[in-house]
């Protein structure tokens, strides 16, 4: 075994990819937390992209209902703390208020969805416009009253905690940190992948599924054997709206416990990266998502403990610039066809129009 | 045609990034202006040379903040309290206060108060800087203070330098334009003393929003002498949240918090000092929830992030309100001199925020040992900033 150890590093090149992967083995286990909670919000946002283009439905507003609410939720709790108080109902630092303020953050998600579901279907606006108007509007609007309603920046009704999975379990050799990276986690960051699993089934093996991704490819057929396209276009838009509400009410009551102006920076979009990176289909979105956020995190590992031997030597002399910019170079590299062509759904982004019954 | 909508949906995406970052509440060091003229819509008030009031409870002073609200707790309210505070004592009106809905509205609400002949105009925060240049160079014949804009980088011909050459000389070419500035590394000492104090494994960390800051490297390099003055064994670990993004760097507390444990988590810092504004926020929180210390920047944290409170040992603090007062005071007198105007420990202006609810833990020893700095400070028998102050490159990694 020495003698292949003492070969590889014989070879420069595979000598550094030798280190790179001791490396990795080293210090992924204790970032993978760290990396599913950043890609949370991407990962959901990117789901709520897939349940809306898979049928048809070009949805640029996912930023824009995140930051709604993110907003709503933070704001309702603020309202709802005094009344219903701060006693723990549940795990997690589960409060009333807190419950009842993520369900007011999903709702408002619903409402600004069937805004762009009208919009887009049954006005069949320009959907890129429709999305686009829904982000200005919101960023505006969340702004705007944050200046007004909040100016003694109260507290929410507080974040849900994080689970802290027993040290027999993370223990656990070889699998313990991936199962450390699932459990030790707030409850929307542990939903994640539950959510992705399930719609990952559903759209590709359940009765919504085949109708979905029919209205997407070619709604006139679809039409043709019954199905009614804009009853299946408004349902899998609103629970897309499900989806982002919830990536938004991630950033205000989970990640932190407050609401900033634009505080989703850009989120949204590179949701929607990751729905084209992971080919529309739930299980491909979030695996881009991880790959967004772990590199993200790995170019900060290298920040914090850069490795030894040549492989650090190599890593550190690169700019710091080049680490911030990993996730997009990732996404322009498997873009360009590395991976083979991302092709979208058909009809995706295009206005259904009944054929007139005369 | 097919591919179309993905690529056009991702362009508008990214357009709008593009005008969120820029618009975004963040020292605008990136401020390389817009080709043409970064003063467009600049313009002088009317009526001749502005006269100012003989009698003093006759002058008005307006407040333009940063974009925010004006009781953030921060530098908006400290910056009003202390114009409101002048106000008081000189017996004249309230001033009003104008709070932008996004950066595009900063020189707008300047030109408001300029165009209602206002005798001092103070903009509060290092986003303002541009504008009230612009408005300052425009209206050589009224006050201007802007808090933490100083020193002011101007052009020859006096209008702000977005290429940081610096070639003019504020203080003739603008000579009624009071950018305040402030000696970070003073505070950044202070709170390494009593990080390096409280530290038990005396590993410290610190982090910052974006290599772009000076202050904000400053602040470091004050927190690294400190906390080698308390214990010249203590290790002290630097970590930038971004090279690029503003956004990040300062307005993204999910960011910062991820960041900030990951920080934790590798490094094993026992106290941290963050030194990247909202952001930061969330660095408070990653130590919170990692039962460490955090240490606040600015202002007392304590009381602007609540969320932290528990574990926020103390701030490193800039006296905004003392600052504003005071120069309005000065000016009204006749004595303030325009230019860069320089708050340090000889003047009050940084100081240490109280430790609130750690009050308790606090060693009985530490406030002694801080006044003792902060008196040699005062002094100047106490360096505070290494021979190349501002340089990154004397920070550890």
């Amino acid at each position: 075994m020495d003698g292949l150890i003492n070969a590889l590093y014989s070879i420069p090149v595979a000598g550094v990819l030798f280190q790179l992967a001791g490396y990795l083995v080293n210090v992924v286990p204790d970032i993978s937390p760290l990396i599913l909670q950043a890609a949370t919000p991407i990962a959901l946002a990117a789901l709520c992209g897939v349940m809306c283009e898979r049928a048809g439905v070009v949805n640029i507003g996912i930023e824009g209902i995140m930051i709604t609410a993110a907003f709503v939720g933070w704001y309702s709790g603020v309202l709802l703390v005094p009344v219903l108080g701060t006693t723990a109902i549940g795990p997690f630092g589960m409060s009333l208020a807190l419950v009842v303020a993520l369900g007011v953050a999903l709702a408002s998600g619903v409402v600004i969805s069937a805004l762009h579901a009208w919009l887009s279907i049954s006005v069949r606006a320009d959907q890129i416009i429709s999305g686009t108007i829904i982000n200005i509007a919101a960023f505006g609007l969340t702004g705007y009253l944050n200046n007004l309603i909040a100016k003694t920046s109260p507290n929410g009704a507080g974040a849900f905690t994080q689970f802290r999975p027993p040290r027999e379990v993370t223990d656990i050799p070889v699998i313990g940190w991936i199962l450390n990276m699932f459990l030790n986690q707030g409850p929307i960051a542990m939903s994640v992948i539950v959510l992705v699993v399930i719609f990952q089934i559903l759209l590709f093996r359940s009765r919504w599924g085949l109708r979905s991704r029919a209205v997407g490819e070619h709604p006139r057929a679809a039409e043709t054997v019954g199905i009614d396209v804009i009853r299946v276009r408004y349902r899998n838009v609103l629970i897309g709206g499900v989806f982002a509400a919830l990536g938004g009410a991630y950033l205000s009551m989970e990640a932190t416990n407050s609401f900033q102006q634009g505080m989703t920076t850009g989120r949204g979009f590179i949701g929607l990266a990751a729905m084209i990176v992971g080919r529309w289909s739930p299980v491909g979105a979030f695996g881009a998502a991880l790959l967004f956020s772990s590199s993200t995190a790995l170019g900060n590992s290298i920040k914090f403990s850069p490795p030894s031997g040549d492989l650090g030597t190599i890593l550190t002399s690169l700019p710091d610039q080049v680490y911030d910019a990993l996730p997009y170079l990732v996404t322009i590299v498997i873009l360009a066809g590395v991976v083979g062509r991302s092709i979208p759904p058909a009809a995706d982004g295009q206005a259904y129009e009944r054929e007139a019954a005369t | 045609m097919r591919t179309r909508f993905p690529g056009l949906a991702l362009l508008v995406g990214l357009a709008i990034i593009a005008s969120a970052c820029t618009s975004a509440s963040s020292p605008s060091a990136s401020a390389a202006p817009s080709a043409a003229n970064p003063c467009a819509g600049a313009t002088a008030h009317s009526g001749g040379t502005h006269v100012f009031p003989t009698d003093k409870t006759k002058w008005k002073i307006g407040v333009t903040t940063d974009v925010g609200t004006v009781n953030d707790k921060n530098f908006n309210e400290y910056t009003f309290n202390g114009a409101k505070q002048a106000a008081a004592a000189l017996g004249a009106a309230v001033p009003p206060v104008v709070v932008p809905k996004d950066a595009s509205e900063l020189a707008k609400n300047i030109q408001g108060f300029v165009n209602q002949n206002f005798d001092i105009i103070v903009t509060a925060g290092f986003n303002n800087g541009q504008a009230t240049t612009c408005a300052a160079h425009a209206n050589p014949d009224i006050w201007f203070i802007g808090v933490d804009q100083g020193p002011p980088c101007v052009t020859p011909d006096g209008q702000p330098d977005g290429a940081f050459k610096c070639a003019g000389d504020a203080k003739t070419l603008l000579p009624k334009y009071v950018a305040i500035s402030f000696q970070e590394d003073q505070a950044g000492y202070l709170a390494g003393m009593a990080a390096a104090t409280m530290s038990k494994s005396g590993t410290l960390g610190a982090i910052g929003g974006i290599t772009l800051c000076g202050p904000c490297v400053r602040y470091i390099q004050g927190f690294q002498l400190g906390a080698q003055k308390v214990n010249p064994n203590s290790v002290l670990k630097v970590a930038w949240v971004t090279t690029s993004d503003f956004t990040k760097a300062f307005n993204d507390p999910t960011t910062g918090k991820n960041f900030g444990a990951q920080f934790i988590t590798q490094n094993k810092p026992d106290v941290l000092f963050q030194v990247a504004g909202k952001t930061g926020n969330g660095i408070l929180d990653a130590a919170c929830d990692a039962s460490i210390l955090g240490i606040g920047v600015d202002v007392d944290q304590a009381l602007s992030y609540p969320n932290a409170a528990k574990c926020t040992l103390t701030s490193a603090e800039k006296k905004l309100l003392l600052a504003t007062s005071t120069d309005i005071a000065n000016i009204v007198a006749g004595t303030q001199k325009g230019g860069d105007d320089h708050w340090d420990a000889k003047r009050d202006g940084i100081g240490y925020s109280p430790f609130h609810d750690l009050e308790s833990k606090i060693p009985s020893g530490l406030k002694a040992q801080l006044d003792a700095a902060f008196a040699a400070m005062k002094a100047g028998t106490l360096k505070t900033c290494p021979d190349k102050c501002g340089d990154i490159s004397t920070l550890p990694k």
